[in-house]
């Protein structure tokens, strides 16, 4: 193994093998399937079983993995194969990251290579490289602050469907920060363990907002016969509480670029937006003003719904057989671990600091290419092929972002 | 016999015999298998048989209030016979007749009455504040509840989205939890209905033998729709069409978009071999992988399971659902876009 992954992994084995690294015990860890990529060979070792959460923290001792993972789910037999490893249960798990969503930044710190023709290029990796058509790239990805506000976003929509809607308290709720660009939650309650992945799918079609009636275009059938156009209502529960207040809010403060921005080119709504807050959304008289038809409030509506649904993974939450990063553990893209924080501290936690693993030392690295970040309290960067000597925390996310190798 | 339980009336569990405290209520009268043939309780066998006819004639039962005793044991007899028949659909058909006939039943009767129904059924449900004017209907259900009962409900109505949903609870008038237990009843009846009796007295047999002849003449193969024995490219639904052409010009699939295309193909009928011919003409082509999706997905390999493509709900929540046409509106899966597809170009 070259020095810098030599390097790493020696971090990385520090971590695990240190006594007072503090790795929170996993619930009911013996109906648990755990799972880690191993540092040096690359692979997936699944379908392990740990009686006693020490067996696990001995075990990582052990190994050393790069990543390391436990099902969502609980099973009688979790060591067995899939089909026989008998499902009980699950959490309710969600999982958004920044690389599935749109950020400000645009992505512009990743670089990706095609690994055929090598075509290179920043910005948003394509489905096909632009030059050869080929679809695998090399990536090289960043954890921007913009990024990681975007995720925030996210998840602060989530957590308030989950506190609001479905009702979960605080408690309830175990919020943690991925270890690379995102976050994830985790409900453990007991009542919704037992949903299937049918269940999940209609809580996710919910959280993105997918399927609201109110929005349906097409015309609905009554025995073959369309009824004529529908009337526009919002009552005051769930979805429709959601889509009012948004458009409320939308209409006190939107400017004519807002109104662009939501595909509405009339202005009736911005000349009158008084009336209409205390006609239509107050009192729900929504065809008392004349300008403004159904289908101009059904834009505004999808707008809102856009901008108001929360951009999770769908995959994940409807898994219910899912692997997730294990909290207390390392990010292998990063060298960060994954860190629980309570749910109302998500505007205030930071994760550059709040996630560091490695606090101690300083090394030498050679940096190709780094922009300007933050982590552990320090601004670094931006660097370009200089050697400098860093934080080992910085030198490590650097070498796991292949922007750095160790100097000599 | 004069026994009365609790917490139902006897009326109650003739009406609704799939209560637990049925079970409470059957057995001071020990029925055995053995003795039902023989020991002048053929009022019972005649009445359960009646039971399992109705459902397969009619899609309903009907209740015979005046006789309760009889109503109540009628009823774990009518599941033996119907298990005796081995047969799936008629198991299907028995339990939603059961359930339908129930979930009618209930929307005549007292909230109360719901309310207590519900609870045998485990639901955390409430009625809501008598004259309270900011509760919408009359009844909370904790949304799990509302879940499992809903998902597979096809009426955009019943999507979580649409449902009045607040700090956990769903609010539903009186209809629509009676429509809600159907689906409970139907899931508790099928559920004991799935199970192996090892031997059956002879005259059992012969019962489920006439039921099973009774079931071949009325549902004949009406409900079984057949899958085209060649693959025909034009009845593909626009899902299925931009999976395939994306792969074919090498564009990245996602994992569930490669599953549904391969599930479907596998489904209708693509062997194995030519699908892996038909995918090597893809960029990004690995043999060892495909064989082993494709088999994996054929019920070959691993558990032995045959998996099918998923239904359009699910599509739509992974955005796998595209180019939504006339046809995908009254479909709630891309192979029955496909069977039906076929089949008006077969008769265009």
């Amino acid at each position: 193994m070259e020095a810098s992954r030599e390097f790493v992994y020696q971090k990385f084995t520090e971590y695990y093998q240190d006594p007072s690294t503090l790795i929170p015990a996993t619930t009911m860890p013996e109906q648990r399937e755990f799972a880690y990529l191993m540092f040096k060979e690359r692979f997936m070792v699944r379908h392990r079983r740990f009686a006693e959460f020490k067996n696990l923290r001995s075990a990582l001792a052990e190994t050393v993995p790069s990543d390391v993972y436990h099902s969502c789910a609980y099973y009688e037999n979790p060591d067995f194969d899939m089909d026989k490893k008998g499902w009980l249960g699950a959490d309710l798990v969600f999982d958004i990251d920044a690389d599935h969503i749109p950020t400000n930044c645009d992505k512009i710190h990743d670089e990706f290579t095609c690994t055929k023709c090598g075509f290179s290029c920043r910005g948003i990796i394509p489905e096909t490289c632009p030059a050869c058509e080929a679809t695998k790239f090399e990536a090289k990805t960043w954890p921007c602050e913009l990024c990681i506000q975007s995720a925030r976003d996210e998840t602060a929509k989530l957590l308030d469907m989950l506190e609001n809607d479905f009702g979960f308290s605080q408690d309830d709720l175990h919020v943690y920060f991925s270890g690379h660009r995102g976050y994830h939650v985790h409900i453990e309650n007991e009542a919704v363990r037992s949903l299937d992945a049918m269940a999940r799918k209609e809580i996710v079609d919910y959280v993105t907002g997918l399927g609201l009636g109110i929005l349906d275009k097409e015309p609905e059938e009554k025995r073959g016969k369309s009824v004529a156009s529908k009337k526009f209502s919002l009552h005051n529960f769930g979805w429709n509480r959601r889509l009012k207040l948004g458009m409320q809010n939308f209409l006190l403060n939107a400017t004519k670029e807002d109104l662009k921005k939501a595909g509405i080119r009339n202005n009736a709504l911005l000349k009158n937006r008084e009336t209409i807050i205390k006609r239509c959304i107050n009192e729900g008289r929504w065809e008392s003003i004349n300008d403004v038809s159904v289908q101009t409030w059904l834009k505004l509506a999808e707008y809102i719904r856009d901008s108001q649904s929360s951009k999770i993974d769908t995959v994940v939450t409807t898994d219910i057989h899912r692997l997730i990063r294990m909290n207390g553990t390392l990010h292998g893209k990063t060298g960060l671990k994954k860190v629980e924080f309570p749910a109302k501290n998500l505007q205030t936690f930071d994760p550059f600091t709040g996630a560091v693993a490695f606090k101690k030392g300083t090394t030498k690295v050679l940096v190709s290419d780094a922009p300007e970040f933050r982590l552990g309290g320090e601004t670094l960067g931006p660097y370009k092929n200089q050697t400098v000597e860093l934080p080992v925390a910085a030198a490590v996310m650097l070498i796991c972002k292949r922007r750095a190798v160790v100097a000599n | 016999m004069q026994m009365e339980t609790a917490g139902f009336t006897r009326n109650d569990l003739a009406k609704y015999p799939f209560l637990k405290e049925t079970a409470e209520y059957i057995k001071p009268l020990d029925l055995q298998i053995d003795d039902l043939t023989s020991m002048g309780m053929d009022q019972i066998l005649k009445r359960a048989e009646e039971r399992v006819n109705e459902t397969i004639l009619y899609r309903r039962i009907t209740r015979n209030i005046q006789n309760t005793a009889l109503e109540i044991a009628s009823f774990p007899v009518a599941l033996l016979l119907v298990i005796a028949t081995e047969n799936s659909l008629i198991k299907k058909r028995y339990a939603l007749a059961e359930a339908k006939q129930a979930s009618s039943d209930l929307a005549n009767e007292p909230k109360e009455k719901i309310l207590k129904i519900a609870l045998d059924f485990d639901w955390k449900i409430k009625l809501t504040a008598k004259e309270s004017s900011d509760s919408p209907s009359e009844f909370i259900i904790y949304f799990t509840d509302y879940l499992r009962n809903t998902s597979h409900l096809h009426d955009k109505k019943w999507k979580l989205t649409n449902s009045i949903l607040s700090e956990g609870n769903i609010y539903l008038n009186k209809k629509d939890v009676a429509r809600l237990l159907e689906e409970e009843v139907r899931r508790r009846v099928e559920k004991r209905l799935d199970v192996k009796v090892p031997k059956f007295p002879a005259e059992f047999t012969l019962i489920a033998e006439r039921i099973k002849k009774l079931a071949q003449e009325t549902i004949g193969q009406s409900e079984l729709d057949e899958m085209p024995k060649v693959v025909v490219q034009a009845a593909f639904p626009p899902c299925i069409n931009a999976l395939y052409a994306d792969a074919a010009s090498s564009h990245h699939l996602s994992h569930i978009g490669r599953f549904t295309l391969t599930a479907f193909l596998v489904n209708i009928g693509m062997t194995p071999e030519s699908l892996n011919e038909l995918f090597k003409t893809f960029s990004d082509y690995n043999e060892r992988l495909t064989r082993y999706q494709i088999e994996h997905i054929a019920g070959e390999r691993g558990s032995g399971t045959h998996y099918t493509s998923p239904q359009c709900s699910i599509l739509q929540t992974h955005g796998v659902c595209k180019n939504k046409d006339d046809f995908c509106r009254r479909i709630y899966h891309p192979l029955a876009y496909y069977k039906r597809k076929q089949r008006t170009i077969n008769s265009g």
